[in-house]
């Protein structure tokens, strides 16, 4: 490589310039598809599942142990936060500073913020019916999932996660307000596949 | 408009050095990159990236950090005030080179559109 000498032009200088800038955001940004992709395929398909077994009017589309959905719903999201907990942590390793620590206050955020909310759920569920049940388990945690990533947007400055959170918030109240059932096709549908949309255009819209 | 073409700063106008200040100035304020991770993104031998880093220290361009990161020894890596400040500059000073000097004033005042360093 000719390291001490000069580029041959100022157009080439500027290549070099913008080159060099994408390369090195492509590698400390964390892959926008590994942190949203997990989630939408676990929302696409746990809901679906819910929808299946727990569907509007009490209605059970494909007949299945009454603890299946949430079992496969819980099991796609902690397989989803692993990932994207780990991705999260690995992008925080290439560079020490404010960003990480910001990195790191935010990630245990959802993690404090899903605990308590969860205790404050299991407390309440075993009281009601089942589909009322559902419903304010998944109302809850996907109106959480929604206010958090719009704090996201605001505390990285990034517009894309933070339409993405209002839109799952906006899923969300008309799921519920459609009913039990409904909710679960509705979060599955928009909610999973917006997440999967979102992935796709955070990671089209990376410097190149 | 009517000035003198503006001077490039050597020190950064050299391929290699360029290469290094262009990735440190992704990174934002308060951040700094290990040098292996550096070294990883850049493709170049530990040895050769010593030198161009001393060299940019030498300017005031970029701070060298040795530290511990639990018990291993870490070296952190992060453009100073002054070293964004000059890539801001030169930056700048390659647009003025590209932009036609016939020009009329009023259609200079709009440079080349560019990634907005943060």
């Amino acid at each position: 490589m000719t390291e001490d000498q000069p580029p041959l032009d100022p157009a080439e200088s500027l290549r070099i310039i913008q080159r060099e800038r994408a390369a090195t955001v492509r590698r400390i940004m964390p892959d926008p598809r590994l942190l949203l992709w997990p989630w939408g395929v676990a929302w696409l398909l746990g809901f679906t599942v819910f929808f299946l077994r727990y569907g509007p009017d009490d209605r059970v589309y494909v007949a299945m142990p009454r603890w299946l959905p949430s079992v496969v719903l819980l099991a796609l999201m902690f397989a989803a936060g692993l990932i994207s907990g780990i991705v999260g942590a690995r992008a925080s390793r290439q560079v020490t500073g404010l960003t990480a620590r910001q990195g790191t206050m935010y990630g245990l955020t959802w993690a404090f913020a899903f605990s308590g909310m969860i205790t404050v759920l299991s407390r309440l569920g075993d009281q009601l019916p089942d589909g009322l049940a559902n419903l304010i388990w998944a109302g809850s945690l996907t109106g959480l999932t929604g206010a958090l990533h719009m704090a996201g947007g605001a505390v990285w400055n990034d517009r894309s996660m933070f339409f993405l959170g209002a839109f799952l918030s906006v899923v969300n109240a008309v799921g519920v307000i459609l009913g039990p059932g409904w909710h679960a096709l509705v979060v599955a549908v928009l909610g999973g596949g917006g997440m999967l949309v979102a992935g796709l255009v955070s990671w089209l819209r990376m410097p190149r | 408009m009517s000035d003198a073409l503006p001077e490039l700063d050597p020190v950064i106008h050299a391929q290699a050095r360029l290469r290094v200040v262009s990735s440190l100035s992704t990174l934002r304020e308060g951040d700094s990159i290990s040098f292996p991770r550096l070294q990883d993104i850049l493709r170049m031998t530990a040895g050769n990236l010593s030198v161009h880093l001393r060299k940019l220290e030498d300017a005031g361009y970029v701070e060298v950090v040795k530290t511990h990161q639990g018990r291993t020894p870490a070296t952190l890596v992060h453009l100073t005030r002054r070293g964004r400040l000059a890539f801001d500059d030169y930056t700048a000073a390659l647009q003025a080179l590209l932009t036609p000097r016939t020009d009329p004033p009023s259609g200079a005042a709009k440079p080349p559109r560019t990634e907005e360093p943060t």
